[in-house]
């Protein structure tokens, strides 16, 4: 925005509309790190018409350069760990992670394995956690809701 | 005589120049034990007998003060198991490989020589499987002697290369995924837009699950075998506490053991449109798929109500189930049972009547029923091939004894077939469910177990929503197991998809891989390709070299 030498009323007006596009339509990256898949399957089952995420504007997106949330499933195994950090970094800023369920969170069952690193935040920087085993689809709503909350009040504004 | 015993029989007869002795555990199982030498003979002699398929390879590290390494050959048919046992020094671990015989035993051998560090000679393949790169050569997890407080890191060895040479690409798909479940790394080798090689990399979920039984309880332990997976956790339970009872003698009562079953046919229900809703969105159909999770919802809805939970419902204890069905949960089931089945019939006609749906799974992916014996595949995607193979009928265990099932069978081998079987489960899982409400005998819900299990070994098979899932569970008699090894369906299957994607166009790879249900659907954006020439360069296209060969392609 600097380079085309803006206003700085216009500056703020951008930066405005680009906050309530992206409270409005948060598009989603799930990856799964070593996850048992129940999470996995409880996060579709979310956006799929019962509970119906995408009300929110949530979509799940493949790529990571269209993505402003990444949802990480599961304990972070030893292999998943670079390819978990690959895609963190190539997703545009700013952007936020959710750490669904008790093994995303703590490591849960899987503490102390041997090919396990431990919990996504001794990874990444985690925004909002979702606990349970699996998380009920109301949890993950209200996970997503707490951090388009946040984006609204503006506190988790990252520098770019 | 019965069909199985006659069946043992048999298998001993063939094995009778190697074996140098014969026990048989339980009744519906035979140990061979023969010289590490004579394997790849015995496993031939089996195979040219056509005597049951290699359901599983189980090694065991026999400690330090043993000094040997012991290998299980599981050979399965009907309800008879043969296992061919051999042993190695724990110092040069070292077995023929039985690869000739049987192709299937790859995956196998690369799993055990990983894991227990035994060299198999002869083997195809020894890329790491389910390891990181970076994990020490020299550390063996499933050794008893192994320190996991140490990291066991080496300095990064360079990645392994499949050895092709020419000029190809390589496609890369996974491990991260757009939509759902399981990472895994798929590399395919394309010429133009036609798959000609395709390699598999496994192990970001690898958690280590077989090491960690063994480093906690009997009790705990049903707990983690539950979260090997989400989708199918009440069937890995129940394949546990089946080896547990049978190894505590402990008899479940009858009321329990339909519980049990009911619980496994309503996760067939719930797995089997789990994943015509994944397979769907595969083909582009992302009606079908909102439709079927919409109404998968029911079931989830049926397991909640009885159990509490929706995914990891935790019926099972050792010993019994913790749940009880009430009078509600009765009505409430069969009034499931029957939209599930109004479904499954509009299923079924959709994907057999759609004509742009049939394009992209008729005559897409065949596997002829020779195929699918090579391969060594299970459950649907066996039954799509027109092999019975299930493990309900075959070898019938808890209240499937009582209440026959229907093998379901396909001939075509093509998608549409796998489809078509997994489409006619769930009106069979529907049947199921009635007649077992039907026949839900009164009484107890749990019998009392021991803490200490009798030391000894137990198979226990069951039929998962994937296909056969094979556990072996050893016990030292104390209060935690010795060994588990549960050999999941998707371990045979996998394979198959690989196969069957040689020679077809990268647009139907995805559709193939799901249709053998491999908990798993990636597609990785293709960031960089690389070329393999001769010189083995890798090259890295610019994004406008890549748009122009795509325009000019197409053209």
């Amino acid at each position: 925005m600097n380079t085309l030498n803006l206003p700085e009323r216009w500056r703020d007006a951008v930066e405005t509309v680009k906050r309530w596009s992206r409270i409005n339509s948060p598009w989603a990256l799930h990856f799964n790190s070593g996850s048992c898949n129940g999470c996995d399957i409880e996060l579709l089952a979310t956006l799929t018409p019962r509970f119906d995420l995408e009300r929110l504007g949530v979509k799940l997106q493949a790529s990571p350069r269209q993505a402003d949330i990444l949802i990480c499933t599961g304990p972070v195994t030893r292999l998943a760990r670079e390819r978990l950090l690959r895609v963190y970094e190539q997703m545009p800023s700013p952007k936020y992670v959710i750490a669904l369920g008790a093994c995303a969170v703590s490591g849960g069952v899987f503490q102390g394995c041997y090919n396990v690193v431990g919990r996504v935040d001794a990874v990444l920087p985690v925004d909002v956690y979702v606990p349970g085993c699996p998380p009920r689809p109301e949890a993950i709503i209200d996970g997503m809701v707490k951090l388009l909350a946040q984006l609204q009040a503006g506190e988790k504004e990252k520098p770019g | 005589m019965t069909e199985t015993s006659r069946l043992l029989e048999q298998a001993a007869q063939i094995t009778t120049p190697w074996g140098k002795s014969f026990t048989a555990p339980e009744a519906n199982r035979l140990d061979v034990v023969i010289d590490a030498n004579d394997l790849p003979a015995a496993a031939a002699a089996l195979n040219a007998a056509c005597w049951g398929y290699l359901a599983a390879i189980t090694g065991l590290d026999r400690g330090a003060d043993d000094g040997r390494i012991e290998a299980l050959y599981h050979f399965c048919a009907g309800a008879a198991v043969a296992a061919l046992r051999v042993t190695t020094p724990r110092a040069e671990a070292r077995l023929p490989s039985i690869c000739a015989a049987y192709p299937s035993a790859s995956i196998f051998e690369r799993e055990l020589s990983e894991m227990l560090g035994v060299t198999f000679v002869g083997t195809p393949d020894v890329t790491p499987l389910f390891l990181p790169e970076d994990w020490s050569p020299d550390a063996y997890p499933l050794r008893k002697d192994i320190d996991l407080s140490q990291p066991n890191t080496v300095p990064v060895r360079p990645p392994p290369t499949n050895g092709e040479n020419g000029k190809h690409f390589i496609i890369p798909i996974g491990p991260q995924h757009p939509a759902l479940k399981e990472p895994g790394h798929f590399e395919f080798s394309v010429a133009g837009e036609t798959v000609i090689g395709a390699t598999v990399r496994l192990g970001y979920a690898h958690r280590g699950i077989e090491k960690a039984v063994e480093q906690r309880n009997w009790v705990q332990d049903l707990y983690l075998l539950e979260r090997i997976c989400g989708i199918c956790s009440h069937i890995h339970a129940t394949a546990y506490c089946l080896g547990v009872e049978k190894l505590a003698e402990v008899t479940v009562p009858p009321r329990a053991e339909t519980i049990r079953t009911l619980f496994a046919e309503l996760e067939r229900l719930h797995s089997h449109m789990l994943w015509l809703g994944v397979a769907a969105h595969e083909a582009g159909f992302d009606t079908l798929f909102m439709a079927a999770w919409r109404d998968r919802e029911t079931v989830m809805d049926l397991l909640e109500q009885i159990s509490g939970n929706r995914v990891h419902y935790s019926v099972n204890v050792l010993g019994g189930v913790k749940f009880d069905l009430e009078p509600q949960h009765i009505d409430a089931l069969l009034n499931g049972a029957a939209f599930i089945e109004e479904r499954a019939r509009y299923y079924f006609d959709l994907v057999n009547h759609d004509p742009l749906f049939n394009r992209r799974t008729r005559g897409v992916g065949v596997m002829t029923a020779e195929q699918a014996e090579t391969i060594g595949v299970v459950g649907p995607t066996a039954r799509g091939s027109g092999i019975v193979r299930d493990v309900r009928v075959e070898a019938p265990y808890l209240a499937y004894t009582r209440c026959p099932v229907e093998p379901i069978v396909e001939t075509d081998g093509d998608l549409a077939a796998r489809f078509s079987v997994r489409i006619r489960e769930l009106l069979e899982s529907c049947r199921l469910i009635r007649v077992l409400l039907e026949t839900l005998p009164e009484g107890a819900l749990q019998t009392r177990m021991p803490r200490r299990i009798r030391a000894g070994e137990a198979i226990s098979r069951v039929e998962a929503p994937r296909g056969e899932l094979f556990y072996f569970v050893k016990s030292g008699g104390g209060e935690m197991p010795e060994r588990i090894h549960a050999r999941t369906p998707t371990l045979c299957n996998l394979a198959s998809a690989l196969i069957l994607s040689i020679g077809r166009p990268l647009a139907d790879i995805p559709m193939i891989l799901v249709g053998v249900d491999p908990c798993f659907s990636c597609n990785d954006r293709t960031a960089t390709i690389h070329t393999a020439d001769g010189s083995a360069e890798d090259e890295t296209w610019t994004w406008e070299r890549l748009r122009r060969y795509g325009i000019e392609a197409t053209r």
